[in-house]
């Protein structure tokens, strides 16, 4: 028998989590489908032997502390999902082997950051001051918006917020150049860029500050016990506003009304859904794929061939039997780069010019027993890296001669050995990736933030962009890019739209 | 002194942000969107990890009447053209119905890996006693059934960046298996290994794949097997257990070893303790899945409840169901009896396959084989499959 529901939500990664945890809690009658056997997409664990994995996340950002909650700590505490999170004390360590290299500590804290970056790099403080002072700006410019309903003054733009229609319009580093910032401060504060996909003379400028500032002023957290935690957190804020959640319960259609509004899913087995909204948390790409052609507007078909699918990761995960003191690694991030400048490092990046290693017991000491710790490798792999003619006989040799030689290089770039000390060892590729998201290429990302399909101009078209009624968006690849931040926002926005629409509003 | 800010930027460009960006989409093409599995990482994830696959029994060889050996075949009747290629070690969950209940059970693949490429998967299967599954298969499998089984499944595999260059295999009676396809798989240079292989039989009658372990190693210089018998005694054979002395005398010596093992409970009480001897940092010994967990009332930490049985209701989606059980048996197995199909592959705690909410009741895992994640405890997630009801539980399940 056909089910009816207010609202279906198809995919429980972070976007469809919190998708669903907005509208159950405003009363609907939500039902999550999710094709895995558990929540989260990237935002799970995995065990092998006496470790459990952290399968993705870095750092949370946004969070902030209970006495001052940001974004995403205002999202979990809305939602009544409580989660133990681990502040950290330092951003990064950024080793940069290129002739003109370095090797760099940067402490968290606007006043710590900007004092270590003026010791590597004398007379930057000014530019990088002013560069956190337009990020505030950037702020105030936000809640005027907010405060306006979204729809702000024009004059009053440009009057007082000229610096906002300035950053959300530029790249990182016409923005730094503009404030006079010393090509090394720059490199060094662009060590980030992997973390949004983009290379820094590309990427949007507003973005990447909002993304930076929050790491540095607000501190970065990870969840005690790794991602898994803060998906079962919102699963269970689902389930306790009512709502039902599926696993195993994969969509393999989207149904269509006559008049071309979405009407609900179809499941792999064979199970008709009907609901008044349906929010996807899967790419469009793969809606598309799986709806009757005719009901896909024609732009939407444009936007999607315009746009290159986001980045996908080798991710290597080591087991260590020894103590990160024992390994001689004191830093939870280290970023390793062949070359200072960002675009160099994507430019080369099928040669290893760029790559990050975590030591998640650096946050989290006992995040495995007493005399081990664990290693996490993130090397970035677009669509067009991939080896196209590898057979699937050949893949598991493929990934480990990848995993061997970041192993090895870190090695020599840190000094220490590492290989000796293995006691478990995951490589995950674009074909992992592929595997438990069901992404195109494995992609994580979503689409690339390019330079003209930049965070602002994409919030500002959204509702131009995807046009079918009763069907939205949320999650890596809607307006606000990657990033677990983003896409919890994109599924609270979406549900919070969602649910005015259901009660009768616009 | 110059100002720093950023007013030599233009902030007009603002205005012209969505404008320009409608342009490019504009110019570009209303196509079809490339599917998904056109990508070549999606093409091999596919190729790799098939949902299921359905296979067809080519040939039956019987060893004795409690030990035989199928060959399978793709199916493809059923949609399955071509086998998932695996790792020497895996295995394969195989789908049962049995009477009225539905079951899986994990064997490991007995063929090499490079004959999945070639077409055919071979699991070899000895009766347990009293055993559900095995006796229902081998008193009722033959040549043209078709059978559902999983992709290739497990992490007791070579890791080259892990494990030492030279193994020293465990095997205990039909944990013989995994090593038979280890061997085919170091023969064909699919796996850059070594392997010293110590099977333990209880007599010279019992070895299984003697003549193909002995071929194999007579042409590939780094296998070796050697038989290790417990009631008996043979020419080139060695007598006893397999004790840390005997580890000792076949690795190789000066330089590091892994120990793989596989075989039942018994044998891996004993190995790790002989093993213990030898002072192996844990890095260097692996064992493959325990197996299903029995008799919970042995171990201290347990409290038998009062009522021998219970009552497990279940929900999958939106069907509620109740079901009589036996608190001696899990909960998986007691839904499976029920004919309640519940998603399950390693059956061992490990795989996580069968984690479901446990919505009301008390509950009893055995610590060994509690594989379950940490935050899984604070959302009282559980793992039927190696859980034993206490009293009346309610549970939500993922459907099949």
């Amino acid at each position: 028998m056909d089910k009816h529901y207010d609202v279906v939500v198809v995919g429980a990664g972070n976007g469809g989590l919190a998708a669903a945890a907005v509208t159950s809690q405003a009363g609907f009658k939500v039902l999550l489908l999710e094709k895995h056997n558990i929540p989260g997409g990237s935002a799970s664990s995995f065990k092998r032997g006496r470790f459990e994995f952290e399968p993705s996340l870095h750092e949370l950002c946004a969070v902030g502390k209970p006495d001052q909650l940001f974004d995403t700590g205002k999202l979990f505490k809305r939602f009544g999902a409580e989660v133990d999170f681990r502040y950290e004390d330092n951003t990064f360590r950024a080793i940069c082997t290129a002739e003109d290299g370095y090797d760099v500590r940067m402490r968290a804290g606007e006043d710590n950051f900007c004092d270590d970056l003026e010791a590597i790099v004398p007379g930057c403080r000014e530019s990088l001051k002013a560069w956190f002072e337009l990020e505030r700006g950037d702020q105030r410019t936000l809640d005027y918006i907010d405060s306006k309903n979204g729809k702000p003054n024009p004059l009053m733009m440009i009057l007082k917020h000229g610096n906002f229609m300035r950053d959300t319009s530029y790249t990182v580093e016409e923005v730094q150049k503009a404030l006079g910032m010393p090509e090394k401060a720059r490199n060094i504060l662009n060590t980030y860029w992997g973390y949004l996909g983009v290379p820094t003379d590309e990427l949007n400028s507003f973005h990447y500050m909002t993304m930076v500032a929050s790491y540095v002023r607000d501190g970065a957290v990870m969840p005690y016990k790794r991602s898994h935690e803060m998906s079962l957190a919102l699963e269970k804020a689902i389930t306790d506003n009512g709502g039902d959640v599926w696993y195993n319960s994969e969509v393999v259609k989207f149904l269509y009304n006559e008049d071309g509004s979405c009407a609900g899913v179809q499941l792999k087995s064979g199970e008709k859904i009907y609901a008044k909204e349906i929010i996807s948390n899967v790419i469009p790409n793969n809606v598309y794929a799986m709806s009757d052609i005719k009901y896909v507007p024609e732009k939407e078909l444009r936007l999607a061939n315009s746009r290159t699918l986001g980045l996908s990761f080798v991710t290597v995960y080591l087991g260590m039997d020894c103590s990160k003191e024992e390994l001689g690694v004191e830093d939870y991030t280290t970023f390793i780069s062949k070359y200072a400048n960002p675009r160099e490092c994507y430019n080369h990046r099928n040669e290893g010019a760029y790559y990050v290693v975590n030591c998640h017991n650096v946050a989290i000491p006992d995040a495995s027993p007493e005399g081990t710790c664990m290693l996490f490798y993130t090397i970035p792999m677009m669509e067009e890296d991939f080896p196209k003619d590898l057979k699937p006989e050949e893949y598991k040799k493929w990934k480990n001669s990848v995993a061997k030689r970041f192993i090895e290089d870190s090695e020599k770039v840190l000094g220490i050995d590492i290989t000796s000390h293995i006691e478990e060892i995951e490589v995950a590729t674009p074909v992992t990736f592929a595997r438990y998201l069901g992404t195109p290429a494995g992609e994580i990302y979503g689409y690339q933030m390019a330079g003209w399909d930049s965070i602002l101009p994409r919030i500002m078209a959204a509702p131009t962009d995807f046009t079918v009624k009763n069907l939205s968006y949320c999650g890596g690849h809607a307006e606000r890019g990657d990033g677990y931040s983003c896409a919890y926002m994109t599924g609270m926005l979406t549900g919070d739209a969602v649910v005015r629409r259901l009660k009768g509003g616009k | 002194m110059k100002k720093v800010d950023i007013s030599s930027l233009n902030p007009a460009k603002f205005i012209k942000l969505v404008p320009s960006r409608d342009q490019i989409i504009a110019s570009n093409p209303a196509n079809p969107i490339p599917h998904q599995d056109t990508y070549a990482a999606n093409k091999i994830a596919k190729a790799l990890h098939p949902d299921k696959q359905f296979v067809k029994i080519a040939k039956v060889e019987a060893f004795s009447p409690d030990v035989k050996r199928y060959t399978f075949v793709p199916d493809t009747d059923k949609g399955t053209t071509a086998l998932a290629y695996f790792s020497a070690g895996q295995y394969l969950s195989v789908s049962l119905t049995v009477g009225k209940a539905v079951l899986t059970r994990p064997y490991s693949i007995s063929s090499g890996p490079a004959d999945a490429l070639d077409g055919f998967y071979q699991l070899t299967i000895k009766r347990v006693n009293g055993g559900l599954a095995t006796n229902y298969i081998l008193d009722n499998w033959k040549e043209g059934d078709s059978v559902e089984v999983s992709a290739p499944l497990g992490t007791f595999k070579y890791e080259p960046l892990r494990d030492a260059k030279t193994v020293v295999g465990l095997a205990g009676g039909s944990g013989i298996t995994p090593f038979l396809s280890f061997a085919r798989a170091i023969a064909k240079g699919e796996e850059d290994m070594h392997l010293t292989l110590l099977y333990g039989s209880r007599t010279r009658d019992d070895i299984l794949f003697k003549d193909e372990f002995d071929q194999i190693a007579q042409s590939c210089d780094k296998i070796k097997v050697v038989y290790v018998l417990s009631a008996d005694s043979a020419e080139n054979c060695e007598s006893g257990f397999l004790t840390a002395d005997l580890i000792k005398k076949y690795a190789p010596e000066g330089e590091p070893y892994s120990v793989f093992m596989c075989g039942p409970q018994a044998m891996y009480d004993f190995a790790d303790g002989e093993i213990a001897k030898l002072g192996l940092r844990s890095k260097f010994v692996r064992h493959e899945l325990f197996g299903e967990y029995h008799n919970p009332e042995r171990n201290a930490d347990y409290t038998a409840p009062a009522s021998e049985t219970c009552t497990i209701t279940v929900r999958v989606r939106d069907e509620k169901t109740s079901v009589t059980a036996s608190v001696n048996d899990t909960i998986l197995v007691s839904l499976e009896k029920n004919g309640i199909a519940v998603p399950a592959h390693c059956r061992s705690g490990e795989c996580g396959w069968c984690h479901s909410k446990l919505v009301s009741g008390d509950v009893y895992v055995p610590a060994s084989v509690d594989g379950r994640r940490l935050a899984d405890f604070d959302y009282g997630y559980i793992h039927p499959c190696c859980t034993f009801p206490l009293g009346d539980v309610e549970i939500v399940v993922p459907a099949k």
